[in-house]
């Protein structure tokens, strides 16, 4: 089988200082599929994001988007090449209206004209974000601000989107709202590549996935294989 | 004049010189919005605009038109060439190197416009009648009258170039957080450049309408004195807050120089405007309109 890559990564090195963050870590995320990255703290998947999207420069490796090295490419280039970051935290602009977060959103995109589009279409996915347009993006709850944090990646029109932590700070409810959001974001012709710590929601929505640890892939494969290892069982998903 | 006639024709002169004040101000908070940056030489940014202005008019012979828009190329090109050449060196590195770079260019405009455009009349003339226009008693003069609503017209362009535009969108997403502003995929010097074009314009507008008001020369520079007091009032980076500020200060200014100076001989009202700076400062350090950095935890 040879499904040709979105994104693939190669032998990449992060440090921050003397601290190797990311040792030698090779992957694959195929055009439109969910890839998670699972693994404990400081196991280095956020460094790994951040490396893609350029906020930190890898000391070695490559990481190719469509055939095309992105190290070295300032932040803003990255995203106008539709790759497209939701950090953890989520990185909302507080004292906007969402609105005004959603158009931001756009910017990657060139040129302006379809931006009303791009809203129905990120709205359609979002019911919720469309009745409070015009509020304060820090006035909204925290699931909600997670569904505007994604909508906002949503509005560049992503051909691949790293969610960070997506579940993070939110009520079990909430976190099935947002996995249940995921996978429909594929329809729309967009890979994500997921960081999360709650590994059984991450493997359950995703198509493969990669186990990291202290900076390296310990364990890759389909995520419904790695669902049913019992070394990921024990460390992950509490069982045992 | 009777008392309350005079009461009044102090505040709507207050008022009117107010409003050149904040175009002098918004060319402060335009840079500090996008880069937390502080330009400590907008005064003499001001003071070059006018020149150039007045070289236009008197040593090429322009019409107002043609002064205008050659202060106007000349000074978007200034920022422009300082953006790239100076400020994008520095960027990454502490701000302070760079506000301290405009304190040096501050210096080196002002000595240099003294050589650069000496012997050219540094006056520009308002083009309407100087006589006075008299509302119940108040005399309110009319150059001044229109150069505020000039100026209040080019606060409402930047408002809703700020508030209503794709790339007024961008500079505030820049200054509220500029890595999520990089995210989205906007380019950040690009929008510096921006910013300071803007500096650029707004130094003319408020040079010219100054001049015409307050007079010309190297005095205009003095407008950018004034320009602290407005905003810390206002708030740093509240463009309501600093048209407010720039209102109070030059009513207040108009209203010391009317009452106490002639009791002290002059001269405080001047000083008046930085009583009231240091006592917001002790009160409510992030101004009248600023709001206090909260983080949530």
């Amino acid at each position: 089988m040879n499904v040709p890559a979105l994104l693939e990564i190669e032998d990449l090195h992060v440090s921050y200082g003397r601290i190797r963050a990311v040792q030698g870590v090779s992957l694959t995320v195929p055009d439109a599929a969910i890839v998670a990255l699972i693994g404990a703290n400081g196991a280095g998947k956020s460094t790994l994001l951040r490396a893609i999207s350029g906020i930190v420069r890898p000391r070695r490796g490559a990481v190719r988007f469509l055939g095309e090295d992105l190290v070295g490419l300032p932040v803003h280039q990255i995203a106008r090449r539709h790759v497209i970051h939701v950090p953890e935290g989520r990185g909302m602009l507080a004292r906007m209206t969402v609105l005004e977060n959603l158009r931001l959103g756009g910017f990657a995109r060139s040129g302006h004209a379809s931006t009303a589009l791009e809203l129905d279409r990120v709205f359609a996915l979002f019911p919720v974000l469309s009745q409070r347009r015009g509020q304060l993006a820090g006035s909204l709850s925290g699931g909600e601000q997670q569904m505007l944090a994604i909508a906002r990646g949503m509005m560049a029109r992503p051909r691949l989107l790293m969610l960070d932590e997506p579940s993070l700070g939110l009520a079990p409810l909430l976190v099935r709202e947002i996995f249940r959001i995921i996978p429909r974001l594929t329809a729309e012709g967009t890979a994500v590549l997921l960081v999360e710590q709650n590994a059984r929601m991450a493997l359950q929505c995703a198509a493969h996935a990669y186990v990291l640890q202290t900076g390296r892939v310990v364990l890759s494969g389909p995520a419904a294989d790695l669902l049913a290892t019992p070394e990921v069982q024990r460390a992950y998903l509490g069982a045992g | 004049m009777p008392d309350l006639a005079f009461l009044a024709f102090l505040v709507v002169d207050g008022a009117l010189a107010g409003a050149i004040y904040a175009l002098a101000a918004l060319a402060f908070v335009v840079v500090y919005k996008a880069s937390r940056m502080i330009n400590f030489a907008v005064g003499e940014w001001i003071m070059l605009a006018s020149r150039m202005v007045a070289s236009g008019l008197h040593g090429l012979g322009f019409g107002l038109g043609g002064a205008l828009g050659l202060a106007c190329v000349g000074m978007v090109a200034l920022a422009m060439a300082f953006n790239r050449v100076v400020l994008r060196r520095l960027f990454g590195q502490s701000l302070l190197s760079s506000i301290m770079v405009t304190i040096g260019l501050g210096i080196l405009l002002r000595g240099s416009a003294a050589i650069v455009f000496a012997g050219i009349p540094p006056r520009i003339t308002s083009p309407v009648p100087l006589e006075p226009l008299v509302i119940r008693g108040v005399p309110v003069s009319i150059d001044k009258l229109v150069a505020a609503m000039i100026a209040g017209a080019c606060i409402i362009g930047l408002g809703w170039f700020f508030h209503g535009s794709r790339t007024g969108l961008a500079l505030r997403a820049i200054a509220i957080d500029q890595q999520v502003a990089m995210a989205v995929g906007i380019d950040l010097h690009r929008h510096f450049a921006i910013a300071w074009a803007l500096v650029g314009v707004l130094s003319v507008l408020a040079g010219t309408l100054g001049s015409v008001v307050l007079g010309g020369g190297f005095g205009i520079g003095l407008l950018g004195l004034k320009v602290f007091p407005i905003v810390i009032v206002g708030g740093l980076d509240s463009l309501l807050g600093t048209i407010v500020g720039a209102l109070v200060i030059g009513i207040l200014e108009s209203l010391t120089a009317g009452y106490i100076d002639p009791l002290v001989g002059g001269g405080f009202s001047h000083v008046a405007s930085y009583v009231v700076l240091i006592a917001t400062l002790l009160v409510r350090p992030y101004g009248l309109f600023g709001r206090p950095d909260v983080e949530r935890v």
